[in-house]
């Protein structure tokens, strides 16, 4: 590839960037307006559950807190109060934690984020594989375990595969650990610690993954098979290009476009995921700070995690959008 | 003679016949629920943690505090069906309704509904549906209202392609220039011929209802006067070192009824697309 048609590229996804990060503001925007929509719906102010959280009834200081949160002003001002301390990564306070909402998310992001990571990297590599093998080897044996297997994931609720994977690899068999993310007392450090980990992150991976891995199976299987009728396929065997090599380098590629669009589009939902599967493997991060806070009605941690979680899928949007262009160069910004 | 053809591909789509006919047999035992269990599912009738097969009386055992699973599977039926039924339908008038607007009118009205369409899929859905249930309280209503909150966007998305390609058509115009108002030409004209692949959707959006239903209960904030399946995992998940089958046999039902939603909403597609059929 010429330097300059590798510097009009960078360009290009420069140009993307820009009018994707435009874009994302209204969204962002949006999610705020319907957090604060929802705050107004909560039965009982803001205020009460505060006071009675922490039980104060001393009239002064309730009258003070009325004052600094605003809830005399008209409620669009409210509604800009609130915008612009969202815009100073202000999320309010969290009194269970007994630290600022961004804090208590900030300490339980990483393991949400490993969690998630390892579950798409599997989800991808399992679905495109299987995906790729039934297509191969359409209307055999392995075309049909593949499609059976992937109508089980798709329709098994994850938390259910979870607690089944429990009692059968770490009750019966003892091969795993029941839950958490590290053994107490620790496993020694170095080396041995992170294996310690990702004993841990197996069976809630594959617990939020496979689910996707159906998905991906499926949606893979028929984008191969599309792609291996179109013109240019038949131009690269004609030109005596082996079956093989077709399918790899010019078949793969193109038929990767659709999976990569719902990578996209489902990283809401693996976030959502983790909520649940978090619950069952008592897994340290945001959803079991979710569960927590939506068990004791902690409406600022669940509206601050509701705002970050948009977040993270409009900048997986993004990526995604970024990584369509390097796969698809005719793709230009739209 | 078209609509024969139509059920005649179906039937010959194995899977989705013997689909059908599984959701059939789920939805007959949540009807006749209170026929062949007329007393309360949540009354204690044995000893608790009697396995599957132990007592000929109780063929699914009984739970933690010995309930009747089979009378509590059955019961769950109705409360996951009409579930997953009503929040389908709420996405649907939802989708339908935003979809159409949109394709038909287009310019900036289609823009705004396809920008708020966006923003309902960049929030993570089951969070939203989360927060709505814990805001708004853990009642049946709620829950279906925040589950069709979040599962409407496919549904507004192929409403909109399908008015796209209807609205300039010429019995469309010949309406139009006959005088008929734009909302007889929507609901009157467009509509019926746009909906048969929305209600293909519908199905699969049921399915996905029923998932989302499911896990809203495992977490326990569902609707305390209902026994959903959900719950009933959830319910058993204490117990999973004695008496693992608590939790296994209402998972299985979710299962086996979401595999079967969407192998009989994969038929429906098929045949109302044969062009598709071989892919």
């Amino acid at each position: 590839m010429s330097g300059a048609k590798g510097s009009s590229r960078g360009r290009a996804a420069l140009r993307l960037l820009r009018r994707r990060l435009i874009q994302a503001v209204p969204l962002l925007l949006g999610v705020v307006v319907i957090n604060f929509v929802l705050i107004q719906l909560a039965p009982g102010s803001f205020l009460d559950l505060m006071t009675a959280e922490n039980q104060v009834s001393d009239p002064a200081t309730i009258e003070l807190l009325r004052k600094t949160y605003g809830l005399e002003d008209p409620v669009w001002m409210q509604l800009l109060k609130y915008i612009w301390a969202l815009m100073h990564l202000n999320f309010g306070f969290s009194y269970r934690q007994n630290m600022p909402v961004m804090q208590a998310i900030w300490i339980n992001l990483p393991a949400t984020l490993l969690l998630m990571m390892s579950s798409i990297v599997l989800a991808f590599a399992v679905g495109v594989a299987a995906g790729v093998v039934a297509s191969v080897k359409v209307r055999t044996f392995w075309d049909t375990l593949v499609s059976v297997a992937a109508m089980f994931f798709f329709a098994a609720p994850s938390f259910w595969l979870g607690i089944m994977m429990i009692v059968l690899f770490a009750v019966k068999l003892g091969w795993l650990p029941v839950g958490g993310m590290e053994t107490i007392g620790g496993a020694g450090g170095g080396l041995a610690s992170v294996l310690d980990i990702l004993r841990h992150l197996l069976m809630p991976t594959l617990a939020l993954g496979l689910f996707y891995a159906a998905t991906y199976a499926r949606v893979m299987r028929s984008s191969m098979l599309e792609v291996a009728q179109a013109d240019f396929v038949r131009t690269a065997r004609a030109k005596g290009l082996s079956r093989t090599k077709v399918t790899l380098s010019h078949v793969l590629r193109n038929a990767l476009l659709p999976v990569v669009t719902i990578l996209g589009v489902q990283m809401g939902t693996v976030l959502a995921g983790s909520v649940v599967i978090e619950s069952v493997f008592s897994w340290p991060g945001v959803g079991s700070l979710l569960f927590d806070s939506v068990s004791s009605r902690n409406y600022p941690v669940v509206l601050g995690i509701m705002v970050l979680g948009s977040l993270v899928v409009l900048a997986a949007n993004i990526a995604v959008d970024l990584v369509y262009m390097w796969l698809d160069p005719r793709i230009e910004v739209r | 003679m078209e609509r024969f053809a139509f059920l005649g591909r179906f039937a010959r789509n194995r899977g989705a016949l013997a689909g059908a006919l599984v959701i059939l047999g789920v939805a007959m035992a949540a009807i006749l629920a209170p026929l062949f269990f007329p007393t309360d599912p949540l009354r204690i009738v044995a000893q608790p943690e009697l396995w599957p097969g132990e007592d000929p009386a109780y063929p699914l055992g009984t739970d933690s505090l010995g309930r009747d699973m089979l009378a509590m599977l059955v019961h769950g039926a109705r409360a996951t069906l009409l579930i997953g039924l009503f929040a389908s339908a709420v996405a649907t008038t939802i989708g339908v309704g935003v979809g159409a607007i949109a394709g038909y009118f287009g310019g900036w009205v289609d823009e705004i509904s396809m920008r708020s369409s966006e923003l309902f899929q960049t929030i993570p859905n089951l969070i939203f549906v989360l927060t709505i249930v814990v805001i708004l309280g853990s009642t049946l209503q709620n829950i279906v209202i925040a589950i069709g909150i979040v599962s409407w966007t496919p549904i507004a998305r192929l409403t909109r392609a399908e008015f796209l390609a209807l609205r300039d058509r010429e019995f469309v115009q010949a309406c139009r220039s006959m005088g008929m108002g734009d909302l007889g030409i929507i609901l009157g004209e467009i509509l019926p011929n746009a909906l048969p692949p929305v209600i293909v959707l519908s199905s699969l959006v049921v399915a996905g209802a029923i998932l989302f239903e499911s896990a809203v209960s495992f977490l326990g904030l569902g609707d305390p006067n209902v026994a959903s399946w959900g719950r009933l995992v959830g319910d058993g998940r204490e117990l999973i070192r004695s008496s693992w089958y608590i939790c296994a046999i209402p998972g299985v039902a979710i299962m086996v009824t979401v595999l079967c939603l969407n192998l009989v909403g994969d038929g429906l597609n098929d045949a109302l697309n044969p062009k598709l059929r071989d892919r």
